[in-house]
C-alpha cells in the first residue's frame, strides 16, 4: 500500500537494467589499473552513508586493494570518527585543494589496514568553499595511484552533494526501509542521471518486523527503486557501539554484520557472493534474500 | 507577531527532525493550540509523508514565494486535528536556493499571524537549506541521538544557533536504556554535559515508530504507541509546564571519552 503511493512519484528514477558505462571508463588510453571512483550517497541523512563508506572501504582494503576514502561532508565531518582516526587529522580536503598541504601529507594511513587512507573534510569551513572542478581533478589524480576512491557524500542534494558526486562514475545509494528514505533515494537517483552506475544497499532491515508486516521488505523498497542490489544489512546495535569506538565492524570476524560488509566489498570487487549468513535469522528470510541476489546478479 | 516560531534542527540527518516536528506539532494541536508546520527541506520533502497528507498537496512554499498562490492556499490541513494543525509543504522538484533567507523569514512571519506555533522542519546539514530554516525562527530545538557523530554535528549546529542568538533546547532521541546500562551508549546526562544544553525531552528508541511513520499516523493518535505520551510531555514543557524527566540509565564514561576526542 505504501509502495503504491510512492510508485506514482517515481518518474525521475531512471530504471537501470544494465549499468551504462561511464564515459571515463571507456577512454581506451587509460591503463586497466586506473582506480574506480565510487560515491556513497542517499539524499536522506542518517541512513548509514558514513558507516557504509568506512566499512566497505576497510573491507576492500583488507582484501589487499589500495583504497582512499574522502569525507565530502565539509563542516560536519564524521568519517574520521567512525574510522577512529580523528586524532590523526592534520590537514583536510580544502587544505589540499587550496594548496596549503600536499596530498600525501593530508592522506591519513590506517594502521590496522595499511592499504586504507582517509582524506578528512574541513570542519570549520562551508561546503560552498569547495570547487566542484577541483574535487573532480583530485579524484582523477587519486585514481592513478589507488584502486578505489570512495567519496562519502553529505546528506541532502545541495552543494556538498553536487561536489561529492562530481568525480564519481559509480554510486552506492544507501536506503533504509522507510518511505521517507525511499522517496529521497528516488530523487537522488534521478539527479545522478545515466552517467553514473548506481547500486543499492538496503540498511537496517529488521526481519522480525518485516515478517509482522511492520516494516517495508527489501522487495518493497526495490519494487520502487528498481536498482541492482549490492547488499542488505540488518539493524545491529553492534554498529552503534563500533561507531562510537571508531572500530569498523567490518574487521570483526565474529559479527554477522561484519560479514555482510565484507560480502558487499567482495561483490564490488566482482566476486559472485551469495547472501550473507545471519545465524539469528530464520531460513525463510535467508531464502528470500538468496533469491533476490540470485535474481538480480 | 503572535505565534512562537521554533526551528527543529540537528546537523546530522536521520536523527528524527521530521518525526519530532510532526509529533510535537500533533501533540500541541491535540492540546488545543493552533499549529502550522513548515517543511524547509526543499527537494527532499518528507514532512507530508510523515503526516500522511502527501496526496493533498496543491501548492508549495516555493510557489508562495514566487507569488503563484496565497500563503493560506498552500496550507494543507490535517483534518484529524480539526482546524488546529496544518502544514506548508516544501517543493519537491526545486532546490533550496529557490528561496532566500529573507523570503523564508517573510513566510514564517506571515504564518505567525495565523496560529500559536510555527514549527520549521530544517533539512540536514548546515548549508543554504539550514540557513533558510533558521532565518525566521525565534527559538530552536536541537535533536540528537546518543552517538558521537550526531553529537559532534549537534555541537556545530548549536554554535551556529548561538551566533544567531537563538535560544535552544535539546531533545535526545533514540535512547536505548539497556545499551546505556551496559556502557555501550552515552546517557542523556552525558549528552547534555557535552553539549552544555538545556534538556527538553528524552525519547527512547522504538523500532515500531518507523511503521507508524511509514503509515503517516502521528504517534499521539496511535493508542498502541507509548511514545505518544512522551511527545505530549514535551509539548507541555514547551508550554512552560515543569515535568520531571524519566532518566533512562546513567553513566559518565562516554562523557570523558568525548572530552578526549574533542581535545584531540
Amino acid at each position: 500500500m505504501e509502495t503504491q503511493r510512492l510508485a506514482a512519484e517515481s518518474v525521475e528514477a531512471a530504471p537501470l537494467p544494465e549499468a551504462p558505462q561511464a564515459p571515463a571508463a571507456q577512454a581506451d588510453s587509460q591503463p586497466k589499473t586506473r582506480g574506480r571512483a565510487i560515491v556513497v550517497t542517499s539524499g536522506k541523512g542518517g541512513v548509514g552513508k558514513t558507516t557504509t563508506t568506512a566499512n566497505v572501504g576497510i573491507a576492500l582494503a583488507a582484501r589487499g586493494a589500495r583504497v582512499v576514502l574522502i569525507d565530502a561532508d565539509v563542516g560536519l565531518r564524521n568519517l574520521d570518527l567512525v574510522l577512529g582516526l580523528e586524532s590523526r587529522v592534520r590537514y583536510h580536503l580544502l587544505d589540499v585543494l587550496e594548496g596549503r598541504a600536499e596530498l600525501d601529507d593530508a592522506l591519513i594511513r590506517d594502521k590496522r589496514v595499511p592499504t586504507l587512507w582517509l582524506l578528512a573534510a574541513a570542519q570549520n569551513r562551508e561546503k560552498d568553499d569547495v570547487e566542484t572542478a577541483a574535487v573532480q581533478a583530485l579524484i582523477e589524480r587519486l585514481r592513478e595511484a589507488y584502486d578505489y576512491v570512495i567519496v562519502d557524500s553529505p546528506a541532502g542534494i545541495e552543494m556538498g552533494f553536487k561536489n561529492a558526486i562530481a568525480g564519481a562514475d559509480e554510486a552506492i545509494v544507501v536506503c533504509t526501509p522507510e518511505v521517507a528514505a525511499v522517496r529521497d533515494v528516488d530523487r537522488v537517483v534521478g539527479l545522478l542521471g545515466n552517467r553514473v552506475d548506481v547500486k543499492l544497499v538496503v540498511n537496517r532491515i529488521r526481519p522480525a518486523l518485516v515478517r509482522k508486516g511492520k516494516m517495508l521488505s527489501v522487495d518493497d523498497v526495490n519494487s520502487i527503486l528498481r536498482l541492482p542490489l549490492l547488499g542488505v544489512l540488518g539493524d545491529a546495535p553492534d554498529v552503534i557501539v563500533a561507531t562510537n569506538r571508531g572500530e569498523p565492524v567490518a574487521l570483526d570476524e565474529n559479527a554477522p554484520i561484519g560479514a555482510a560488509y565484507r560480502a558487499i566489498a567482495a561483490r564490488i570487487a566482482g566476486e559472485d557472493v551469495p547472501a550473507p549468513a545471519a545465524p539469528d535469522e530464520p531460513a525463510g528470510f535467508l531464502e528470500k534474500l538468496g533469491s533476490l541476489f540470485g535474481g538480480r546478479r | 507577531m503572535k505565534a512562537r516560531r521554533i526551528v527543529v534542527t540537528s546537523g546530522k540527518g536521520g536523527v528524527g527532525k521530521t518525526t519530532t516536528t510532526a509529533n510535537l506539532g500533533a501533540a500541541l494541536a491535540q492540546g488545543g493550540k493552533r499549529v502550522i508546520l513548515v517543511d524547509a527541506d526543499i527537494g527532499l520533502r518528507n514532512l507530508d509523508l510523515v503526516l500522511g497528507v502527501e496526496k493533498r498537496i496543491v501548492f508549495d512554499l516555493v510557489e508562495v514565494v514566487e507569488g503563484r498562490c496565497q500563503l493560506r492556499q498552500a496550507l494543507v490541513r490535517d483534518k484529524r486535528f480539526g482546524e488546529n494543525l496544518a502544514i506548508l509543504p516544501a517543493a519537491q522538484t526545486r532546490d533550496k536556493t529557490a528561496v532566500s533567507e529573507e523570503q523564508f523569514a517573510g513566510i514564517v512571519r506571515g504564518l505567525a499571524e495565523m496560529c500559536d506555533y510555527v514549527i520549521i522542519d530544517s533539512p540536514a546539514g548546515i548549508e543554504h537549506g539550514f540557513r533558510n530554516a533558521v532565518a525566521g525562527a525565534a527559538e530552536a530545538i536541537v535533536v540528537t541521538t546518543p552517538e558521537v557523530s550526531a553529537i559532534r554535528d549537534a555541537d556545530r549546529v548549536i554554535a551556529k544557533l548561538q551566533d544567531r542568538k537563538l535560544p535552544m533546547r535539546l531533545i535526545v532521541n533514540r535512547v536505548r536504556p539497556e545499551m546505556v546500562r551496559a556502557g555501550e551508549m552515552m546517557s542523556v546526562d552525558d549528552v547534555c554535559d557535552i553539549l552544555s544544553a538545556e534538556l527538553l525531552g528524552i525519547v527512547p528508541d522504538d523500532p515500531e515508530v518507523i511503521d507508524t511513520t511509514n503509515r503517516g499516523i502521528p504517534l499521539v493518535l496511535d493508542p498502541t504507541q507509548r511514545l505518544g505520551a512522551i511527545y505530549i510531555k514535551i509539548a507541555r514543557r514547551l508550554e512552560g509546564e515543569i515535568i520531571p524527566f524519566t532518566q533512562l540509565g546513567g553513566g559518565g564514561f562516554f562523557s570523558r571519552l568525548f572530552e578526549a576526542l574533542r581535545a584531540g
